[in-house]
């Protein structure tokens, strides 16, 4: 587990991440989810062990990271811009790669190659952005760590290799309990990878929860009351996250789980219901209304 | 078989990512030994054939020679390898400038102190076969010409160690100045910084010393820098080159090696300090600890600013004010230009007030310090019971000297080394006086250089002007001239063992005539001219001149003059009994014509001091040059009673008269004496004439009127 307590950094003036406490679990995928500025990357280099907190920990299995080789033997960090060596091809860094992760599956690396249409001889200075960031998976997964932290790796890659990556994440945490944290400014990049997610806003953490117990928790109900008292009992004793009304039509958002909510509305007199499901995209809506943010702003733009 | 993950495999991996460093380095070594080799036994080769050489022996002595110059220590190498240094140095850590390259490097499974240690030798092992290899193909080029000796491999072997350090301590700079900086050009200016700072800092200390100390001189001592591998470089590789062979050469570089040893492993620990506390988000901004911002701009203002005075003060006709100005504007623009290399912003140019505002008070306070002498350093005596030896040199007295291997040393130098009066009292006496008196506005003072050896352990040096012909300076000279101490450290002739060694051809001249004497004799002599220095004072030679020399001529083309007083009965008695010794007064008989010249300086004097004034009306009406009348007059007496007349009184000015005054012989006139063919007089047959002063006040009455200024 990587176990983050109040890590703070600031650089110069600017409080980049401010006392941000966040465990992340193992053989979970780990969202972490902010604006341009949240501190997302800050907070991954600093459990990458790249840069050193100035307040707080990062503990990686119970140790700590910065200038600790045990606990980076753990790790695979992939910047936002991945670094490749000059002039060099796939080969060469799975040569770097091979000699500093003692687990590197070369085989695997080059089967995955393959798989992806990446030439291993090809200089990767002609490789397209998002190659060089399937490169820079594929030489984290095949480094077989425990822990990948990926910052905006996802941005830009095309729906066919989501799929791939993610099938190959889910292969992997299947097999060896890969954990991968991914970091990210777009809330629906990471919606059908992510069991983990934490929002980040200004440098300190704002939810973080498990998806399944987002949506388990918060249901979207559209219906049409019969009277103002049946909407009264329907309603009463739910947490009403949000509540839009068009005509007679209303929208609401409660945290409850559904068949709480189903058990309500069968008591009372109502035209028309239905329980719909909510996107990730609805559920922070919903979330961080809450606490007084206004999500679209942050993250959906 | 090693660890994919060991230092070796992890040591093997970067050196991958220098391949150009790698290139580059070998090739310059290659070049410039290999290079330098065959050239430099081309030329000589090519000397041969044009009949340069008159033996084999001469001719394989320039081989050797040559190839030592270009194995060994050679101007071509130095330069070469401190830019190598600085290169490999930058090259091997410049992934810290790269927020990328610090990412991945960070972020992977390596301790910081193996990859700084790994980086960090594999720089030296790049240097290391890059000069080797370079020294071998030199050796092995060489060695195919008949070349090599030992000498030539033992030098080679201690150039090897001399470079190899002086690489480490550039190289340690130049890692400290990447480690305090995250983009290449602050690493550059930080770097140029440490390399260049201590010889600026003491060049600049040395110029305020001569601007406002009137007693500071570097006659003893040097204001040199202390600290500066540049400077070391450019000072000694002439002498160390030089040297009798390679364990000469080992004495002069040794204890300089021993420096760059300590300021090596000084910037090496503090580079390693300066890598684990560098904070990795500091790529890309200008300076790696914002702590450094401040001191890294107070600390180079301040030579700047005082070199830009200095410049303004040497430009604007020695005005003080501007000098200030000018530092004053240095120092600022200075300060305005780090801000805006520290934040890459021109708007920057006054940020940080504060600090700018100490490198101004600095810089005042510093030269504060200078002008008003806050320290007395003017003023400054020893007591008495602090000093444990003085070396002392006063106007008016040169000889050569050597070293035990023959080779020219300074006057200063030899004095250092041989001069120990233990009887300050008179020295310390004469730096009192001379503070106590003014002689502003006296012309013919001289300098006395002293130099303090403290019971301390540490020397201080010190010029003042005094008096010759105040009698109390006199008798305080007296005092310090009739010493042993002061006449073994001034004449090398009493102290040298091998003086009468290898003396290929002794003379005696008075200017006129010179005889050969036996080189037999050379002991002899010496004894004699050493019985006589022993009446040696100040008086002697202030109010006396020699009336002859005695020439010692060595080996190696060495050549040393002991003058020869009146009242040096020994000596003169020794050379009679030579038939070597002829007086200074001539005889008339043997002189064919003598001619007078006079300058009749008084008129010139006269016609400058009024045409100061008519200049200075005319440079306010319109500039034009004003030309001077020339008063000089000649005459030539052939008359052998008039020339009797005159010989009496005249001194031949080709005899050096150790601190005499000017004033004993009279400027106004000079004098050409001209020798009859056919006299049996020995005079020199390589002059027609022979120059000549009449003594202060000596000239006959007939003379001023033959050479008068009618106007004609």
């Amino acid at each position: 587990m990587i176990e983050i307590h109040n890590l703070t950094k600031q650089f110069e003036k600017i409080r980049a991440v401010d006392e941000v406490s966040v465990d992340i679990k193992e053989k979970t995928v780990f969202g972490l989810i902010g604006t341009n500025g949240a501190g997302k990357s800050t907070v991954l280099r600093m459990i990458a062990g790249v840069i050193k907190p100035d307040e707080g920990t990062v503990a990686v299995d119970n140790m700590p990271v910065y200038d600790n080789v045990e606990a980076k033997k753990r790790l695979f960090f992939i910047a936002d811009e991945p670094y490749f060596f000059a002039n060099a091809n796939a080969r060469a860094m799975e040569r770097y790669y091979s000699g500093i992760y003692e687990a590197f599956d070369r085989e695997e690396f080059y089967r995955y190659l393959e798989k992806f249409n990446l030439d291993k001889n090809r200089k990767i200075g002609t490789f397209s952005k998002g190659m060089k960031k399937q490169l820079a998976l594929l030489l984290g997964i095949c480094a077989h760590t425990k822990y990948i932290l990926c910052d905006e790796t996802f941005d830009g890659l095309d729906p066919v290799m989501r799929q791939g990556i993610k099938s190959i994440f889910a292969k992997e945490m299947e097999e060896r309990g890969l954990t991968p944290v991914i970091a990210s400014h777009n809330l629906r990049e990471l919606e059908d990878i992510c069991d983990h997610v934490g929002l980040l806003h200004k440098g300190g953490v704002l939810l973080s929860k498990d998806l399944e117990d987002m949506k388990c928790n918060i249901q979207k109900i559209q219906c049409v009351f019969s009277a103002v008292e049946d909407e009264t009992k329907a309603l009463n004793g739910l947490e009403v996250l949000k509540k839009e009304q068009r005509g007679s039509l209303c929208t609401i958002t409660v945290r409850s789980t559904r068949e709480e909510v189903e058990a309500r509305f069968a008591t009372v007199d109502t035209i028309f219901y239905e329980v719909l499901p909510l996107s990730l995209e609805e559920i922070f809506i919903s979330e961080t209304e809450v606490v007084g943010y206004d999500i679209k702003k942050l993250i959906l733009g | 078989m090693t660890s994919k993950n060991s230092f070796l495999a992890n040591c093997r991996e970067n050196h991958k990512r220098r391949v150009w460093v790698w290139i580059v380095t070998v090739l310059s070594q290659l070049l410039a030994y290999g290079g330098m080799m065959m050239i430099y036994l081309s030329r000589i080769r090519s000397y041969q054939a044009q009949g340069s050489y008159r033996t084999m022996a001469q001719f394989q002595a320039a081989m050797y020679q040559a190839a030592k110059d270009a194995l060994a220590f050679s101007d071509n190498v130095y330069g070469v390898i401190i830019i190598l240094a600085a290169v490999i140095g930058m090259q091997g850590f410049s992934y810290l400038y790269d927020r990328r390259k610090v990412d991945m490097y960070h972020s992977v499974p390596v301790s910081k102190d193996r990859r700084f240690a790994v980086v960090y030798l594999n720089g030296i092992i790049i240097y290391l076969v890059a000069n080797l290899s370079g020294m071998i193909l030199g050796a092995v080029i060489a060695a195919a010409q008949g070349a090599v000796n030992m000498d030539v491999l033992a030098n080679a072997g201690l150039a090897f160690v001399w470079h190899l350090f002086l690489f480490l301590a550039v190289y340690h700079m130049m890692i400290l100045a990447v480690m305090l900086t995250g983009n290449r050009f602050v690493t550059v200016c930080v770097f140029l910084a440490f390399v260049l700072y201590d010889l600026c800092l003491w060049g600049q200390i040395g110029t305020l010393k001569r601007i406002f100390f009137e007693t500071y001189s570097e006659y003893y001592l040097s204001t040199d820098p202390k600290l500066s591998v540049l400077y070391d470089c450019m000072i000694n590789i002439w002498d160390i080159k030089n040297a009798k062979d390679a364990a000469a050469a080992a004495v002069i570089a040794m204890p300089i090696v021993a420096k760059w040893i300590l300021i090596a492993a000084v910037f090496l620990l503090l580079a390693w300090f300066a890598y684990k506390k560098r904070p990795s988000e500091a790529a890309g901004r200008a300076m790696a600890f914002p702590v450094t911002e401040p001191v890294f701009k107070v600390a180079v203002a301040i030579p700047v600013a005082f070199m830009v005075g200095g410049l303004v003060y040497d430009t604007s006709y020695q005005n003080e004010m501007l000098q200030v100005a000018g530092m004053l504007a240095g120092g600022l623009i200075f300060c305005a230009a780090a801000e805006v290399l520290f934040a890459f912003d021109i708007r920057s140019l006054f940020k940080h007030l504060p600090s700018s505002g100490i490198a101004l008070v600095s810089i005042l306070a510093i030269f504060s310090v200078f002008k008003w002498d806050v320290f007395g350093y003017d003023s400054y005596i020893p007591a008495q019971n602090k000093v444990e030896s003085i070396a002392i040199s006063a106007d008016g007295y040169y000889d050569n000297y050597w070293d035990k291997d023959r080779q020219y040393i300074d006057k200063n130098e030899f004095e250092k080394e041989n001069m120990f009066l233990t009887d300050v009292s008179p020295v310390l006496k004469l730096a009192e006086a001379a503070q106590e008196a003014d002689l502003e506005e006296k012309e013919d003072c001289y300098y006395v250089q002293i130099l303090y050896r403290l019971t301390s352990g540490r020397q201080k040096a010190r010029s003042i002007r005094v008096d010759y012909d105040d009698p109390g300076t006199e008798e305080l000279l007296n005092q310090i001239f009739s010493t042993d101490a002061f006449k073994k450290g001034t004449f090398q002739g009493i102290t040298d063992k091998d003086a009468c060694e290898d003396v290929t051809r002794i003379t005696y001249t008075n200017g006129p005539a010179r005889t050969v004497i036996p080189t037999a004799e050379a002991a002899g002599l010496r004894e004699a001219w050493l019985k006589d220095m022993e009446q040696f004072d100040f008086t002697l030679v202030r109010h006396n001149r020699p009336c002859g020399s005695l020439s010692f001529e060595y080996k190696n083309y060495n050549q040393r003059q002991w003058f020869v007083y009146d009242s040096f009965e020994n000596t003169i008695a020794a050379l009679k009994k030579l038939e070597a010794y002829y007086p200074m007064a001539l005889d008339a008989a043997d002189i064919e014509s003598v001619t007078v010249t006079c300058f009749h300086n008084e008129l010139t004097e006269q016609e400058n001091a009024a045409d100061g004034e008519i200049e200075a009306r005319a440079v306010a009406v319109e500039p034009e040059y004003v030309d001077n009348t020339d008063y000089t007059v000649s005459e030539t007496f052939y008359e052998e009673e008039q020339i009797a007349q005159i010989l009496p009184n005249i001194y031949c000015t080709w005899i050096d008269a150790p601190w005499s005054s000017y004033k004993d012989l009279d400027e106004n006139y000079s004098i050409e004496v001209v020798f009859k063919r056919d006299t049996a007089y020995p005079y020199r047959r390589d002059s027609y004439y022979f120059g000549y002063s009449f003594y202060a006040e000596q000239v006959p009455e007939f003379v001023v009127e033959a050479t008068a200024y009618t106007g004609q």
